[in-house]
């Protein structure tokens, strides 16, 4: 793998020539928080995150987003609304990486989804190494500190520069024409192999107390646990796990029209399977009614019936979902040691 | 990641054009369609499709007619929601969305030179009838057919007309109950399980294909294993949320399957050890 | 199709629900194109009783509201509780749970006398009500989105979930996270989520969720520093009619 360099100093002026010929999305500060939105300066660039508060999703499936176009009369008429606006996504945590490259799988897979995959395909990733670690997160539990792929350029900071290693054909010429790259040494690699496993390490402070590949089978025994019922009992059914967790893509349909009643639009908006009529048909029959029934779903919807097609737990250990949920029952790290804590 | 055309967006839908309407009983009514492109909608017994009116949105609604029966398909809709309402309010010549067919189907080709028992439970028997019709075009090519059918009170009972018709048949068993009397009514009063005293399987050689309410399965699954038609035999069609067809949205999912794609139709087998699913 | 012929009426409100509807600006004009208003007295002069759908605004707080809240039954086809007051009662219930006497004289001094008043309570505590939008202020845009639904002769849909799941799609930072208390988690949506959005928290103004964790909501907002008291008093400023009524 043959990684480039470029200085500190030197990073300002790529975020800028970025803008100058592009839209460039990234991390910024507000009000203690972090989120993405669109950068118009280097300085708004914040690249020592540690998590931000809605995952990167949003870029490739929005929160809400016209499907198409309809007029219903004289003649009916449906136009297909596809947003390919090439952008830059600067600063992608490996872990929510990770979690895009599983949600272009089940977008692709079956029946392709051209909405989701114009947007992806229209954009380039940075990546960026984590230099902080959420209170909540355990990603390098769920193996995700590092990724191989997704990313057209991933950056690492290792004190006065970064090391930026290319994903991509994309992502090299992107780097060549916008930044004064040079090949970074032996000795500089190393030091991007010892970064990424002190940082790792500081992550492992929380994680499963047992190995996280024993979770499905965990999961296969625990369905009728009261467990569920008991934790359930304090949750909200407010949507909150869902929303924020990267790996989550649920939808809803609607449509709008003007107060002409001739124009209109068919939108999809997120959904989360927490919410009550999750799962309730027209007739009024709802097949996941109960709280507990909802919560323990989303869980094994995460462990075992995602992992089933995927092979992948459909979790990648951001801790959104745990640092977001007010009672505190969504933190899969809680759950799962629990869960196994009351199988002994 | 496959290279899709990504100009054709599956979410948009075909134009269909309502034929002939005829109501069915107080809350149904059955609605003829033709695709305005003039092609079939190419659907398999038991499959579905996504029916929509621009500005109330869309909903699943299984096939009722059987795949041979030309350039048109026919839904038969009960008046539940918003999109069913404003579909009952339409006329002849008006035009609809359609996305589909969608799903798995009966085991249509599997049950040749077999016996089949269906058992249908309500509007279970909208989408049963599209296989029935089939079965009944193809006769010579199917062993015994029985036909059972319960409904609530005789007046939701559905397709009347048929079901007279299948009554009077002698080349296949048609029997029948509501839960509850009502006037005018002669026939079986009980629930649906109650006909299956009345039949005879050959059960190696029979394929038992059932559609109902989802308090229906349950019971009608032990009285055909009491009958002992083997578990692989059995067939059934599930009712679930869906609102993409594609198994994308997630609201229909049942453990890691998605019953807008794996299903609606299952073998027993398939899915009897999968919690909420029946 | 003849126009839906609408009415506005208020009852004990400060009619910031009908201005609402008066601030629909370039969307007001399409509403009027659609349906005949005959009577608006915020809007227009003129009245007549021969209307399809009623909008009312207020909550019934003595008991010559309730022989006028019927006579507009009567005459309507359609009855929307238009606003919080007219769907749950909203915070005109505060002083149900006070003395009668003593609030009418906090609010009239010497005057009480000349006034009658009685626990207030929400337009279905008196007749039948077709649809509520709640909200105080009522949102526009669900305004507009329910004369639409009635033209298309379709049942109007209003969120049946909190507003935690339009201010995280709207991604604003969680008002907890602040350091403030909010009712979002078990207040019905359809307000976008405003309140937060503007730097504020959720007061609970559109009612609870069909099926809200009230208790769970509790125990979040004590850990988060709420005594019993202002507990109780967040959920009551709007729907403290629901409480008495249980």
């Amino acid at each position: 793998m043959k990684l480039r360099l470029i200085e500190k100093s030197d990073l300002d002026l790529f975020v800028q020539n970025l803008i100058n010929d592009y839209q460039v999305d990234g991390v910024k500060r507000k009000e203690g928080s972090f989120l993405y939105g669109s950068i118009k300066s280097p300085e708004e660039l914040c690249l020592d995150f540690d998590c931000t508060v809605i995952p990167p999703k949003k870029y490739f499936l929005p929160p809400e987003e016209t499907l198409f176009q309809f007029t219903s009369s004289p003649a009916l008429q449906v136009t297909p609304v596809m947003e390919s606006n090439p952008f830059i996504l600067f600063g992608v945590h490996p872990y929510d990486i990770k979690a895009i490259n599983q949600m272009d799988r089940i977008f692709a897979r079956g029946v392709p989804d051209p909405h989701y995959l114009k947007r992806r395909e229209a954009a380039l990733i940075i990546g960026v190494d984590p230099t902080k670690v959420a209170p909540r997160s355990f990603w390098a539990d769920m193996g995700a500190a590092t990724v191989s792929e997704g990313f057209d350029l991933m950056l690492t900071d290792i004190g006065e520069s970064f090391i930026v290693e290319i994903g991509s054909n994309k992502g090299r010429s992107l780097l060549e024409q916008h930044a004064k790259p040079r090949p970074a040494t032996r000795n500089e690699a190393r030091e991007r192999v010892g970064i990424r496993s002190r940082i790792s390490h500081i992550c492992k402070k929380r994680g499963f107390a047992f190995p996280k590949r024993e979770i499905p089978t965990l999961l296969e025994h625990s369905w009728k646990k009261f467990f569920w019922e008991e934790q359930a009992s304090k949750c909200l059914s407010c949507g909150t796990c869902n929303l924020v967790c990267p790996t989550c893509y649920c939808f809803d349909v609607q449509d709008n029209i003007d107060l002409d009643l001739v124009h209109g639009e068919r939108v999809r908006r997120w959904d989360g399977c927490l919410l009550h009529d999750f799962a309730k048909v027209a007739t009024g029959e709802n097949f996941r009614e109960t709280r507990a029934s909802r919560y323990r779903h989303r869980f094994y919807r995460k462990g075992l019936y995602l992992f089933r097609l995927l092979d992948d737990m459909a979790c990648v250990g951001c801790g959104r979902c745990a640092s977001a949920c007010l009672p505190d029952i969504a933190d899969p790290v809680n759950l799962f040691n629990k869960l196994r804590e009351d199988e002994k | 990641m496959n290279q899709p055309m990504l100009e054709d967006s599956p979410y948009l839908p075909k134009w269909a054009e309502i034929t002939r309407i005829e109501q069915l009983t107080e809350s149904e009514k059955l609605f003829e369609m033709r695709l305005v492109s003039g092609e079939p909608l190419g659907h398999t017994s038991g499959q579905f499709v996504e029916l929509s009116v621009m500005g109330i949105g869309e909903a699943p609604i299984s096939i009722s007619s059987a795949p041979t029966e030309n350039d048109v398909f026919e839904l038969a809709i009960r008046k539940v929601g918003n999109l069913t309402t404003a579909i009952h309010s339409s006329v002849t010549g008006d035009r609809v969305g359609i996305r589909g067919p969608f799903g798995t189907h009966f085991p249509v080709e599997e049950a040749k030179g077999k016996d089949l028992l269906f058992v249908a439970g309500g509007i279970g028997l909208i989408p049963l009838r599209s296989f029935i019709r089939f079965v009944l075009d193809h006769r010579d090519e199917y062993g015994e057919v029985m036909i059972l059918f319960g409904a609530r009170n005789p007046s939701e009972r559905l397709f009347l007309h048929e079901l007279e018709q299948w009554e009077k048949r002698e080349d296949i068993i048609y029997l029948d109950s509501v839960d509850k009397s009502g006037p005018g009514w002669k026939g079986n009063v009980g629930v649906i399980t109650t006909l299956f005293s009345k039949i005879h399987v050959d059960s190696s050689r029979t394929y038992c294909i059932v559609v109902g309410p989802p308090v229906m399965y349950r019971f009608v699954i032990l009285e055909a294993k009491a009958k002992g038609i083997p578990d692989r035999q059995i067939f059934l069609s599930l009712e679930r949320k869906m609102k993409c067809g594609i198994g994308k949205c997630g609201h229909c999912q049942i453990n890691h399957l998605y019953v807008c794609q794996d299903g609606p139709v299952f073998r027993y087998t398939d899915i009897f050890d999968l919690e909420e699913a029946l | 199709m003849d126009k839906p012929r609408v009415a506005f009426f208020d009852f004990a409100s400060c009619e910031g629900c009908q201005l609402q509807v008066i601030n629909l600006e370039e969307d007001l004009l399409q509403v009027v194109g659609a349906v005949e208003v005959v009577s608006f007295r915020e809007a227009m002069k003129g009245h007549s009783d021969d209307y399809d759908i009623a909008f009312v605004e207020g909550s019934i707080t003595r008991h010559s509201d309730e022989e006028r809240l019927e006579g507009i039954r009567r005459c309507a086809k359609v009855l929307v509780a238009l606003g919080s007051c007219a769907a749950l009662g909203g915070i005109n219930c505060l002083k149900n749970f006070h003395d009668q006497e003593y609030v009418k004289k906090l609010v009239y001094g010497d005057k009480a006398l000349l006034y009658e008043t009685y626990p207030a309570r929400p337009l279905k505590a008196v007749v039948p009500v077709d649809f509520e939008i709640p909200g105080c202020p009522i949102n526009r845009n669900e305004f507009a989105m329910v004369v639409k639904a009635f033209l298309l002769g379709k049942k109007p849909e209003i969120p049946n979930f909190p507003v935690c799941v339009e201010c995280k799609m709207a991604e604003n930072i969680c008002v907890f996270e602040k350091g403030m208390t909010c009712m979002g988690p078990v207040t019905r949506a359809g307000c976008g989520a405003c309140c937060v959005t503007e730097g504020s928290f959720c007061w609970g103004c559109r009612g609870l969720v069909d099926d809200p964790n009230a208790d769970s909501q509790r125990d979040v907002l004590a850990t988060h520093g709420l005594s019993v008291q202002d507990v109780l008093g967040k959920f009551r400023l709007y729907t403290g009619f629901s409480e008495v009524a249980k």
